[in-house]
């Protein structure tokens, strides 16, 4: 299991290479000069000039990208050409931000979700199992910076209940993360309510009943242990989601996270800052599917017996 | 399963606990953006400024009149054409509580030269070489050349301001997080993305802040900086969106700042090809376009119809030029002179900003009926003025801010021919009468033969047709009713110092 775990931790490192590449070229596609965006529109093209050199701007592309691997191997990524503080320093302290809202949101999801899901299951077509299916549809097809200012209107100016920006106390916290965990919320209840019909509909479900379980027991024991395999791997996939949806959601709601860094840096052609961000989005999303296989093993005696055998 | 279930929520409540921040005596103001460095010589943008300019000073300031005003420098004095005398004020403390002295206005000048590529359009003239140090608190600090501009642009908000020779030494790299300066605030904190403290400096030489607290808040969503002023969030609201003037108007427990901004938003036409360089198509599209409809549709009613292109707010704006009024005949009959009786294609650029896609629009449908095909191009703003550079642009939308509040400052960069290849005359115009009188503006000092000069200028570049004038927009700021002593700037760096609540 270890020696797995150990495998795949140093698979990442191509993933990295891939990432950071990609991340690389797109920018360099990207019409607009960092040099240019840094002294503004009054620069003279002299200084512009100046600066691009001062960068290495002007080397060719597989050479910029080279000086950039070299350094990252070494654990420098960069300056942001805007700030001029280490890229490192600035995505280290908008993570706690981000990471919050996405834990908090994918709390609300999966405590939420997952027994939305069951209960549409075992009340399979009853009113409640409609109208839960219906909101998920609701949830899937809604566009989260809309949601963000629907929740802001009725929350924040009609009752007064919650600021409507910032992300330093619980109370500031809980609308973005209701507004990021909705998408996320419809798809993992869909997802364990149809999991959970195939698994109810067979055999040894049935046994259950007929040797006498209580239906909970049946129902938690047999029937979502069997079924949580697609419900780990949805979760998974939407924790990856909500840092992107992050994107979205902190600059409706002014939070201070990677995804706000990541706008800006964006905007003003700020590189590093931009390599930086999406390489620590990719190596969480990573972790996080890590983390989802390995749980696999927990829940499910087969696979964990596929990685003991040799 | 209980297990991990109990440690998920001991683990939420741990990263979810935060501090919440004192209310008491504390100024919050949403600003539109964070801001990118508190070095003055590496952020010469709003975001930034705004946040500088409370904790930084400069030798001379620009009074309410216009008129330049000593702050540090005690009194100026202009010895010849370019050496400027300045006798600074004594006991001037700088955060760190060291004195300021003539050797700190030396060496931030020079940093200022010779660090700050981004202000290089402010301080290019000090001719830091020759600064001449009399003694600890006098000083002469000469041009390069004759400059009547000189002193305007040392009183700067952030490429004129004065820091510590010790405390840039100290900070090194870090400047740019660790600002000192002379203000009547002082740093506190700066949480990047979300908010700046500031706190009130007792050292202060002048009259001392009233509100010990200052904060500057990042909300990038306009309406949400509405909704925060709307539920007390925020004390004042920077930047609010044309869409919610309303809502801030018609709120009985809070106020609304509208000024004229001092820019102007332009159809830029590119005048060194056919069509386009045809005097007669230009006047033609100035006529067929309806800068009210702009106004009205694209801006909610926010700002003012342009009528040339000085903002109506930097001195020696010619108030008396007319209102541009379309007459789609006239146009027509323009077009069919100049031989474009079946009108032509072009294309017209903007930047993805809804107002500006807006009016993008409304040309469109306007040009359409003297016969111009426009199909628009929507850029987002790097890649705009990326795509500028080029000089590939025909007809082209976007807006020229005067931060430095002199005409020449709104004219020079964007008409002389000098910067028609590099510079931010993206036109690529070009007239020997307006160069002429342009470079003559730069020499003469203030008085009625440089207002006649400029006068002058906007006839000729009005006459010419050389951007079409379309819409001066709006400061737009909203406040709670009970703050007093908001100084209100027309550069957008606001004071806060004389703020209290009632």
């Amino acid at each position: 299991m270890w020696r797995y775990i150990l495998r795949r931790i140093v698979y990442l490192a191509p993933v990295f290479i891939g990432i950071s590449f990609f991340v690389f070229f797109m920018l360099h596609m990207t019409p607009g000069d960092p040099a240019k965006m840094i002294l503004g529109d009054t620069a003279t093209e002299e200084n512009v000039q100046l600066l691009r050199a001062e960068m290495g701007l002007n080397d060719p592309f597989l050479v910029q990208y080279w000086r950039y691997i070299k350094n990252a191997v070494r654990g420098d990524i960069g300056k942001s050409y805007i700030t001029k503080s280490s890229v490192a320093r600035e995505v280290s302290q908008a993570f706690p931000a981000t990471v919050k809202l996405a834990l908090f949101s994918i709390t609300i999801a999966i405590f939420v979700g997952v027994p939305l899901g069951i209960i549409s299951a075992i009340r399979q077509y009853s009113l409640l199992d409609n109208i839960a299916m219906g909101f998920a549809l609701i949830g899937i097809s809604m566009p989260v910076f809309w949601l963000g200012l629907l929740l802001i209107l009725f929350f924040c100016v009609k009752l007064g209940w919650f600021p409507a920006s910032g992300f330093d106390t619980l109370k500031q916290m809980i609308l973005p993360a209701v507004t990021l965990s909705t998408p996320s919320l419809a798809i993992i209840s869909r997802i364990s309510r149809s999991s959970m019909l195939e698994v109810i509909r067979q055999d040894y479900i049935r046994t259950a009943r007929a040797k006498g379980q209580a239906e909970l027991r049946v129902i938690w024991d047999h029937a979502l242990g069997n079924a949580l395999i697609p419900i780990v791997t949805i979760v998974g996939l939407q924790f990856g989601g909500l840092l992107e949806g992050a994107v979205v959601t902190e600059a409706v709601f002014a939070v201070p996270g990677i995804g706000s860094l990541l706008v800006e840096a964006i905007k003003t052609r700020d590189y590093p800052m931009v390599l930086g961000g999406v390489l620590f989005i990719g190596i969480v999303f990573s972790l996080v599917n890590l983390a989802v296989d390995v749980l696999y093993a927990y829940i499910d005696p087969r696979i964990k017996a596929q990685y003991q055998s040799p | 399963m209980k297990k991990t279930l109990s440690l998920w929520v001991i683990l939420v409540v741990v990263l979810t606990a935060g501090c919440a921040f004192a209310q008491g005596d504390t100024l919050t103001v949403a600003m539109a953006a964070d801001s990118k460095s508190l070095d003055p010589h590496a952020a010469p943008d709003l975001a930034s400024t705004s946040v500088m300019t409370q904790m930084m000073e400069s030798l001379v300031t620009i009074d309410a009149k216009g008129e330049i005003a000593p702050l540090l420098a005690e009194s100026f004095e202009k010895l010849d054409e370019l050496n400027y005398k300045f006798v600074l004020r004594k006991g001037v403390k700088f955060h760190n509580g060291e004195e300021m002295k003539a050797g700190d206005v030396k060496f931030t000048f020079t940093r200022a030269v010779n660090t700050g590529k981004v202000i290089d359009y402010v301080v290019r003239n000090i001719d830091v070489d020759n600064i001449k140090i009399i003694d600890d608190y006098t000083i002469v600090v000469p041009s390069k050349t004759p400059d009547s501009s000189f002193l305007a642009c040392l009183s700067h908000y952030c490429a004129g301001v004065i820091l510590s020779e010790k405390a840039v030494n100290e900070a090194g790299e870090n400047v740019g997080t660790q600002p000192v300066g002379t203000g009547p605030y002082k740093f506190v904190n700066w949480q990047k993305g979300n908010r700046v403290v500031l706190e009130r400096f007792d050292d202060y030489w002048g009259e001392k802040a009233k509100t010990p607290n200052l904060v500057f808040r990042a909300i990038t969503e306009g309406t949400n900086r509405c909704i925060e002023l709307e539920t007390g969030g925020a004390d004042v609201a920077l930047s609010l969106l044309p869409i919610d003037v309303n809502r801030v108007a018609e709120n009985s427990k809070l106020s609304l700042i509208r000024v004229p901004a001092p820019s102007v938003m332009y159809l830029g036409m590119n005048v060194s090809e056919e069509p386009l360089s045809d005097i007669r198509v230009r006047q033609a599209i100035s006529l067929a376009i309806d800068n009210r409809a702009i106004v009205k549709i694209a801006f909610k009613g926010v700002g003012l119809a342009a009528r040339g292109p000085v903002p109506p707010t930097i001195k020696y704006y010619d108030a008396s030029l007319p209102e541009i009024l379309p007459d789609v005949d006239k146009a027509k009959a323009l077009m069919e002179e100049a031989g474009y009786k079946d009108g032509f294609k072009t294309e017209l650029w903007c930047r993805d900003d809804k107002s500006y896609i807006d009016t993008a629009t409304i040309i469109q449908a306007q040009l359409k009926k003297i016969g111009i095909d426009v199909s628009i191009q929507v850029m987002e703003w790097g890649a705009f003025l990326e795509k500028l550079k080029q000089r590939e642009q025909k007809l082209y939308l976007q807006a020229w801010n005067s931060v430095i509040a002199d005409p020449d400052y709104s004219l020079f960069g964007v008409f002389h021919s000098s910067q028609k290849l590099t510079g931010l005359n993206r036109g690529v115009y070009g007239n020997p009468e307006v160069d002429k009188l342009l470079d003559e503006g730069k020499l003469v000092t203030d008085g009625p033969e440089r207002e006649a000069i400029y006068l002058k200028l906007q006839r000729l570049i009005v006459d010419d047709a050389a951007w079409g004038f379309l819409h001066v927009n709006e400061l737009l700021i909203g406040m709670q009713k009970n703050v007093r002593g908001f100084i209100f700037d027309p550069s957008g760096n606001h004071k806060y110092y004389q703020v209290s609540f009632d």
